[in-house]
């Protein structure tokens, strides 16, 4: 018996202790399972923070980094995700799921957080000479393609504009796979479609290489 | 599944003269073959539809759980996307009840058919023709359901149906409370569950591990014919048969620290509804309570993660008497296991490889008062080791290379035949998914050590019984809706 107890007391202990870590804000929200009632910060707990992480530093290129990401642009794709109006693999394996109950001020909220993160430092290009052939594409484009230069919308600095998204230090591999796939029309642009349709995949290697090293 | 069914066949094909060491190992084994049975926790479609995500974003393939994955299963398979549609609050804003729309019920279908390498004697039925291999269609049926019960509150609740057995009953049952500091920092919470193994989030251990697909397809088969499981670490053996309640905590999507603590699921009784009459059918249960332990580090970085762990548990075990020869009341075997697992992952776009495994050292002290007329030494020991590697491409072709190899003291009384519990055997494997939840695969078993009293060949009175005699080949079809 006073093993059980002993016993007992142990599972209690590791179970029960770090409860009284627990944020008492929790109790702020109307029906916690309710997904629709779930404020900002529950929301990227529970769910947001799972992949691109709490702070919008994601670990795998799979999910985007939404540190300082342009607000408007979080919204806009949050809505397309939500309506089902972007359809590439990763938007229908993942976000369409996460999307689909979202209240336009839980798309607002999760915006205005993960936008006002300092964004992460991108990481230092170990191919210089690739990285400047992707610069001059980013700064000029192709013109002997019709290809325009990439600033014009994301910025000098690729850091965004409005509802064009900020690329500066962004996972390379989940770059070469939006490329790709505005390329093979998996993901849905007027604007990108057009542009990604003739790179090649050294092009799009290029100016990944020097817009994740930002 | 039926117990005394089991040991009944067992006896039947032994011709009832096993060493009284030989049937406690048969009892000790039959739930393992019961562990055989039990389908590990798999990809389900209720989750996909209670979160509205792809089963990619839990599973590298299924049941394989991705980091995303397990922080799911650590939060009590509580995270939905989609409203309720019964919810209710008390004064304090409290959640009090929480309904779905759709409740999360799944239909899991194995189908296999299995060739042995050498016709198996059927000593049931005198002059019988001998069978070389058997249809099962389907081998396992399952009905279950998995997703949130409350706002903190999950279950994983599963009725198999076994074509082997004809029966159904209670599979694999975990009733899960989780909760987090709102930074997600710390996150704790509660397991209830049937299996020691079973709450684990690594594939690593046995409840859980991989290869997922039936191996040792033969003994399924061939069980009624008495072929006993391989000798395993005992804490692999109680699925069904406990009760545990642990507590864990996961620190920074880290470290995580588990106790829990295992009952047998009915004092006295090897299977909690099985009635006294019974009793004398042999195997065993745990005495008091057996505390199961398990702490595990894990770092992620790009593509990959990599976990390396350590896991334990203590059994008191008492042995039951059986077909009338009586172990005297009292006596207590105590086993402890220890093990370390690893787990590295690569889950990339295209490709996903991992590499896994566990090493567990088991030391087991025989009571005096059984020593050494059941057991030969005072002091036991088993060793097994499994690693396991295996590839997808698009997560739709690639292949499974599994090596299973166990090692201990030689004790004739308890591990009959030559004494030693060795075993080794290895699994090959081809899949192809179709679809996510459509698995189709051929596999190889390769039996390279078999103790004559678990080789169903030498208990059937096969001439010049082998090993490899049990090599089989497995066509399996797997589907889950």
């Amino acid at each position: 018996m006073r093993m059980l107890a002993a016993h007992c007391l142990m599972v209690a202990a590791i179970t029960f202790s770090p409860m009284v870590l627990r944020d008492t804000r929790a109790a702020d929200l109307v029906v916690p399972h309710d997904p629709s009632a779930l404020n900002t910060k529950m929301l990227v707990s529970n769910a947001c923070s799972k992949c691109h992480g709490a702070t919008g530093i994601s670990v795998s290129p799979i999910f985007p980094i939404l540190a300082a990401q342009q607000i408007a642009y979080i919204q806009t794709e949050l809505k397309l995700f939500r309506e089902r109006g972007r359809s590439d693999p990763h938007a229908r394996a993942f976000m369409w799921g996460i999307a689909r109950g979202l209240t336009d001020d839980q798309i607002d909220g999760v915006a205005q957080y993960f936008s006002s993160h300092p964004p992460p430092k991108g990481a230092a290009s170990r191919n210089p000479a690739l990285a400047e052939k992707g610069k001059s594409i980013f700064e000029n484009g192709i013109p002997a393609r019709e290809i325009p230069g990439c600033t014009i919308c994301h910025g000098p600095n690729a850091e965004g504009i409005n509802t064009f998204p900020r690329l500066a230090g962004q996972h390379r591999d989940y770059l070469t796979v939006q490329l790709q796939q505005f390329r093979n029309q998996l993901r849905e642009s007027e604007i990108m479609q057009p542009i990604a349709k003739t790179l090649t995949d050294d092009e799009i290697a290029a100016v990944v290489e020097y817009v994740g090293s930002k | 599944m039926s117990r005394d069914r089991l040991e009944l066949k067992l006896g039947f094909a032994a011709g009832g003269r096993l060493r009284l060491g030989s049937m406690i190992l048969c009892a000790l084994a039959a739930p393992a073959v019961l562990a055989l049975f039990s389908t590990p926790a798999r990809a389900v479609p209720p989750f996909a539809r209670q979160t509205g995500l792809a089963c990619e974003a839990c599973h590298t393939i299924p049941p394989e759980l991705t980091p995303f994955g397990r922080r799911f299963r650590l939060n009590a398979y509580t995270l939905t996307t989609k409203p309720p549609l019964v919810t209710d609050i008390d004064d304090h804003k409290r959640n009090t009840v929480f309904l779905t729309d759709l409740p999360g019920m799944s239909i899991l279908l194995q189908f296999t058919y299995d060739h042995w390498n050498r016709a198996l004697p059927d000593s049931q039925v005198a002059g019988a023709k001998a069978q070389s291999d058997t249809f099962q269609f389907p081998q396992q049926f399952s009905v279950m359901y998995a997703g949130a019960v409350s706002d903190h509150v999950g279950a994983w609740m599963q009725l198999t149906y076994l074509q082997n057995t004809g029966s159904l009953g209670i599979d694999n049952n975990e009733v899960r409370y989780a909760d987090h500091t709102a930074d997600n920092e710390w996150l704790w919470g509660v397991t209830l569950n049937n299996n020691p193994s079973f709450q684990d989030v690594w594939n690593t251990g046995e409840a859980y591990g991989i290869p997922y697909f039936p191996v040792q397809s033969l003994y399924i088969a061939t069980q009624p014919l008495g072929g006993a499981s391989l000798r395993a670490p005992i804490f692999t053996t109680f699925p069904g048969l406990a009760a545990g309640l642990g507590g864990y905590v996961w620190y920074k999507d880290s470290l995580y620290l588990e106790l829990s603590e295992y009952h047998a699921a009915k004092a006295g009784s090897v299977i909690a509804d099985e009635d006294s009459s019974n009793l004398n059918l042999g195997g065993g249960t745990i005495d008091d309570f057996a505390p199961y332990w398990r702490a595990a580090y894990e770092r992620d970085w790009g593509y990959n993660s990599a976990t390396i762990g350590t896991s334990g548990m203590y059994v008191k075990f008492v042995p039951k008497e059986y077909a009338g020869q009586t172990i005297s009341p009292g006596n207590v075997n105590r086993y402890l296991d220890i093990s370390i697992d690893w787990q590295y992952q690569y889950n990339g776009r295209h490709n996903i490889f991992t590499f896994l495994g566990h090493y567990t050292h088991e030391n087991e002290e025989n009571d005096p008062g059984l020593v050494p007329k059941y057991f030969a030494n005072a002091t036991d020991h088993l060793n097994q080791l499994q690693i396991t590697g295996e590839y997808f491409h698009n997560r739709t072709v690639g292949a499974i290379i599994s090596f299973v190899r166990a090692t201990g003291t030689t004790d004739a009384p308890f591990n009959g035949g030559t004494g030693s519990p060795a075993n080794q055997y290895e699994v090959f494997e081809l899949d192809y998914l179709p679809w996510f939840n459509t698995r189709l695969l051929l596999q190889y078993d390769v039996y390279n050590v078999v103790n004559n009293n678990q080789n169903p060949f030498f208990l059937n009175g096969a001439t010049n019984p082998k090993a490899s005699d049990n090599n089989t080949w497995v066509v399996g079809l797997w589907m889950d809706f």
